[in-house]
């Protein structure tokens, strides 16, 4: 299967200038590849600094661990599971990866359908909570839309959920999602919804 | 967006208005159903053949019971 690709634009911190970027509706080998080869020396280099300049590990990139080889091939075949990436500048940005058999707890949306969101990273070197600045910005948006635009396109009518990283709360309340608390049953992660009116809203 | 194929679908009235009904509790269109219909299947095939079981658990008595599948 090939990917679809779709254009997108980010913005390049450094010059203010924007930047086209694929959107792809796939995570692929060369993702992966990136992943490797690409993201893993650069978080390991912002963990050294962090282990270094004493930073507890409570404020560590609370995704360090991922791992998109292991996450992408438990999925494989399962129409169940979508992925998306972005790929600017030869190298991949970001990737989302979602479950479509999940259903809504917002009291508006109890057992409806929607997109969930399992995993959403951005690149390293794109994440502004390293102290460094970002190389570029909407990577993140630029996924999430894909996944709202999923939903949409599925006939969910771009009802979404996620359990949110404590790093995250704070974008994903900004961005209007209702914050329905600390899920007992899932590491205590806060629990986010986007229904469908926010997601008309997020998408205008 | 993903390219889809048409397929016409012979159902008889039960199935009909169970369609209906859950297109309509589900907010969802009863193409959507049949699509969500067939992940939940593919999934719960997939776990099964890895060996495990698909039970329901009563919230309130936390009793469970196993679904077969033949």
């Amino acid at each position: 299967m090939t990917a679809d690709v779709s254009t997108i634009y980010l913005l390049d911190v450094a010059t203010g200038n924007s930047v086209e970027a694929e959107l792809r509706d796939a995570i692929e080998q060369a993702q992966i590849d990136d992943w490797q080869t690409k993201w893993q020396p650069a978080l390991l280099g912002i963990l050294q600094d962090l282990a270094r300049n004493g930073v507890p590990m409570s404020q560590w990139p609370q995704s360090w661990h991922w791992n998109w080889a292991q996450k992408t091939a438990r999925v494989q075949g399962l129409l169940a599971f979508r992925g998306f990436s972005v790929v600017a500048q030869g190298e991949t940005q970001g990737l989302v990866q979602v479950d479509l058999t999940k259903a809504g707890r917002e009291p508006n949306q109890v057992r409806k359908p929607l997109v969930y969101i399992d995993y959403l990273e951005v690149a390293p070197w794109n994440r502004p909570e390293f102290g460094a600045a970002p190389r570029l910005r909407g990577v993140g948006t630029a996924l999430l839309t894909a996944a709202v635009a999923l939903s949409d396109d599925e006939g969910f009518k771009g009802r979404l959920g996620l359990h949110s990283l404590p790093q995250a709360d704070d974008f994903y309340r900004k961005i209007g999602m209702t914050d329905l608390g600390p899920d007992s049953a899932y590491q205590n992660l806060r629990y986010f919804e986007m229904t469908a009116e926010q997601a008309r809203a997020f998408l205008e | 967006m993903m390219a889809k194929r048409t397929m016409t679908l012979n159902l008889t009235d039960a199935e009909m208005r169970v369609l209906d009904d859950l297109s309509l509790r589900k907010d969802i269109t009863k193409t959507a159903v049949l699509r969500q219909a067939l992940r939940l299947y593919q999934t719960i095939e997939a776990r099964v053949e890895k060996g495990e079981k698909l039970l329901f658990e009563n919230e309130a008595t936390k009793e469970k019971a196993e679904l077969m599948l033949l």
